[in-house]
């Protein structure tokens, strides 16, 4: 297997974005190329959740590919749920590890925004079990909430942890341009004061407001090449060292331990076994925090802390910028925003980002190793990626 | 002869109770005072508002080209029995709402106008008007509609109002809905929020003078984007226009 | 005809699948339609629960209660609840109910209630 690195990344504004989506995916495409140096790619992935029923686009990467005058590239659309980015990562890698592509573009894009928040909740809402779930009205925030509850229940966890994670992301987005949010929230604010509980309301106990992502339109884009190519390029040498993608039951309520996340336990084992790394060595790392309860589960399921003590390094502030092990520096998906299909290209543009050390106020100093957690379904597909930077 | 022509047009205002400020803790930790903005003020709000006519995005132009004329109406005794509260964040404008009393036991909400987002200043604007309706007016209940989805989310769904499908609303004749005293008792605990007295020098800063949003709503990179996107796919112009934006926005 | 919700029981090993599956997960004999109905049992204990305040469009109600139930022969499934004050633990049973309206369709599943 061929070694692959990241020569060029791009991203839009994370907002709501009136543009046509395939110019968002070219718009991002477009500075991951500039950024890289090249103008020809073998292949296109475009990783995508929604198009066909938000956007009424289908066959998104020929448009994507066709916009960049990319032709006669290969192109493909992937769409694996909210973890559709980190998927078309692994696509994009495997064809540059097997040798049969030198240089992939791989661009992750949503639009949810053109559709009614209602509508949109809907449409996240049909990646969960057609008859066992989504006839009784369940939605993400649900899952997360009942999830919530039982660590709430079994680890001590409490509605200030939630707030915590949720004001120190949002909090991070005010140093990253490109994010969504960027609006300060403080903790009286959402939590302590006497109107901070129609501030912060529930939108699904006890998940309230601030404890989610927002609704965003946006993309995301990063090329990958052989090291080859990298060497040719000049670029810095960010490479990616290891790839973990793990399922889990679709319907929420089969696993055995309804509080355990296997497959973020399994993706980021394997990622780490290919990388020969292990938690202790990674400098950053994103989280997939669409709702607050994820970055503390995760942060555990990873492997940063032990299980059930996520909330506990929280309150010490091992996640935060100059902590243990900064979690999410650049707001995350509560603060940088959630376009779905792009959000696993965004996480990777964020680690690169950070690698080469073009943080600015948010750079996390001397980080060589970060690590990606693309979280799909409710835990049911899950994609984590280590990278490093070679000097 | 003019004179008398003018005591015909303006309309006979009715005694209205003053509303009584206050305030409260937003999200991001700030404080927001609420209160009554009288005929002479109102300047202050259309200079805030004018602009927000060309964001053409979110309803905020048809929803401000709207508002301008209640205000503008109100200022030259062309609309009767209106009353606009603002919300105001350290002196600057956050929101304006207003309504009126079409009869002594009925009122009516007009918009609600939030010029800082994500920080739900609409919700409570939205609260404090129907406080002013229902406990210092003493109407029985209020007529609404709403004009975007983010409105009809707020106050139909959070509020659960009734439908008065017979009595066309005074904005834009669409059918009303109604917030009886009833329903707003129901969510006066959740949705009502608020301390009073004002202290005095938050108070002080708000009356002194309304200051204009130092991050009001602006128009899209290109005003026209929704509608150019219709008819130009690949939007080069757009994206070019993005690109500079952005490269800004970034060295920034 | 009082309405069922159905597990899926293995022909060759026993093993109980709720939601259906082509599979089992238990022997993942690849076989086709080796598996007995057998209705869910309609009480259990309440594992966790929410209410829902931001609904999907098709919803006309302001809040929708739901929750994870362990039924009485250990599996679980998902359901709404009318119940007022939900607790961890308590027990719940299930009638089987319109818990969905499309347009001209009916949609049917379990709706729990305080035992």
């Amino acid at each position: 297997m061929r070694d692959v690195y990241v020569a060029g990344i791009g991203i839009t504004t994370f907002t709501r974005l009136e543009y046509p989506l395939a110019e968002i995916a070219a718009y991002a495409s477009m500075m991951a190329l500039k950024d890289a140096g090249v103008t020809e790619v073998d292949q296109v992935y475009v990783a995508n959740m929604g198009a066909p029923r938000v956007n009424h686009q289908t066959a998104l990467a020929s448009a994507v590919a066709d916009s960049l005058s990319l032709l006669p590239a290969g192109a493909a659309a992937i769409e694996n749920g909210p973890a559709s980015g980190a998927a078309a990562i692994k696509a994009g890698f495997q064809a540059v590890a097997s040798g049969m592509d030198d240089v992939v573009l791989v661009a992750g894009v949503e639009r949810m925004r053109e559709v009614n928040n209602l509508e949109a909740t809907d449409f996240v809402a049909t990646l969960t079990h057609p008859l066992a779930e989504y006839t009784y009205g369940v939605t993400l925030p649900a899952h997360a909430a009942m999830f919530t509850r039982l660590y709430m229940e079994k680890y001590g966890v409490t509605e200030r942890h939630l707030a915590m994670v949720g004001v120190k992301n949002q909090n991070a987005a005010l140093n990253n341009v490109w994010a969504h949010l960027q609006q300060e929230i403080s903790m009286e604010g959402i939590l302590d004061s006497p109107e901070a509980m129609t501030n912060n309301p529930y939108v699904a106990e006890p998940l309230r407001f601030f404890d989610a992502c927002p609704v965003s339109d946006g993309g995301a884009a990063i090329i990958l090449v052989s090291e080859e190519k990298a060497k040719e390029l000049g670029r810095p040498m960010i490479k990616i060292t290891g790839i973990g993608q793990a399922t889990d039951t679709h319907a929420v309520f089969e696993r055995e331990e309804p509080t355990d996340l296997l497959a973020v336990r399994k993706a980021a084992k394997d990622a780490f076994a290919m990388a020969g790394l292990t938690p202790e060595d990674v400098d950053v790392a994103e989280l997939h925090d669409a709702f607050t309860i994820l970055e503390i589960a995760e942060s555990e399921e990873v492997g940063f802390f032990p299980k059930g003590e996520g909330h506990l390094a929280l309150e010490k502030g091992d996640t935060a910028l100059g902590g243990k092990i900064p979690i999410n520096v650049g707001g995350g998906l509560k603060g940088r925003g959630h376009p779905v299909g792009a959000t696993g290209v965004a996480q990777a543009w964020e680690i690169v980002t950070q690698l080469r050390g073009d943080g600015g106020k948010r750079q996390v100093e001397g980080a060589k190793v970060g690590l990606t957690l693309n979280f799909g379904g409710f835990g049911n597909n899950v994609v984590c990626l280590t990278f490093v930077r070679e000097d | 002869m003019s004179v008398d022509l003018e005591k015909i047009l303006r309309p006979v205002e009715s005694p209205m109770k003053p509303y009584e400020p206050k305030y409260m803790m937003l999200a991001s930790g700030e404080a927001v005072v609420v209160r009554q903005v009288f005929r002479d003020e109102i300047p202050d709000l259309l200079k805030a508002v004018e602009p927000l006519i060309h964001v053409e995005r979110d309803y905020y132009d048809v929803v401000a080209a709207r508002v301008y004329a209640e205000l503008l109406g109100y200022y030259q005794y062309r609309f009767q029995d209106q009353y606009v509260l603002a919300l105001q964040v350290d002196g600057e404008l956050a929101a304006i709402v207003n309504g009126r009393q079409v009869t002594p036991t009925l009122g009516l909400s007009l918009h609600t106008l939030a010029l800082r987002r994500g920080l739900r200043i609409g919700a409570h604007g939205f609260a404090a008007k129907m406080e002013y309706h229902i406990d210092a007016l003493g109407h029985d209940e209020v007529l609404v509609v709403a004009e975007s989805p983010i409105g009809f989310r707020r106050w139909m769904i959070e509020y659960k109002l009734e439908k008065r499908f017979e009595t066309p609303h005074e904005l834009g004749g669409v059918p009303s809905w109604a917030l009886t005293r009833e329903l707003f008792d129901r969510a006066r605990s959740k949705l009502v929020v608020g301390r009073r007295p004002v202290p005095p020098d938050l108070l002080d800063k708000a009356m002194d003078k309304i200051l204009p949003p130092s991050d009001p709503p602006t128009p899209p990179l290109d005003p026209l984007a929704a509608t150019r996107a219709l008819y130009d796919p690949t939007a080069t112009a757009l994206v070019t226009q993005r690109w500079e934006m952005e490269k800004g926005a970034q060295n920034a | 005809m009082a309405r069922e919700i159905y597990a899926y029981k293995c022909r060759l090993c026993g093993t109980m699948h709720y939601p259906f599956r082509m599979v089992c997960k238990g022997c993942k004999q690849n076989d086709f339609f080796e598996f007995d109905t057998v209705p869910l049992p309609k009480s259990g204990k309440l594992l966790t629960f929410t209410t829902v305040y931001n609904l999907p469009a098709q919803y006309d109600v302001a809040t929708l209660g739901l929750g994870i139930v362990e039924l009485e022969n250990g599996m679980r499934m998902l359901g709404q609840l009318e119940i007022d004050d939900p607790k961890i633990g308590m027990s719940v049973t299930g009638r089987v109910d319109v818990v969905r309206k499309e347009t001209y369709d009916n949609y049917y599943g379990m709706v729990f209630t305080a035992a």
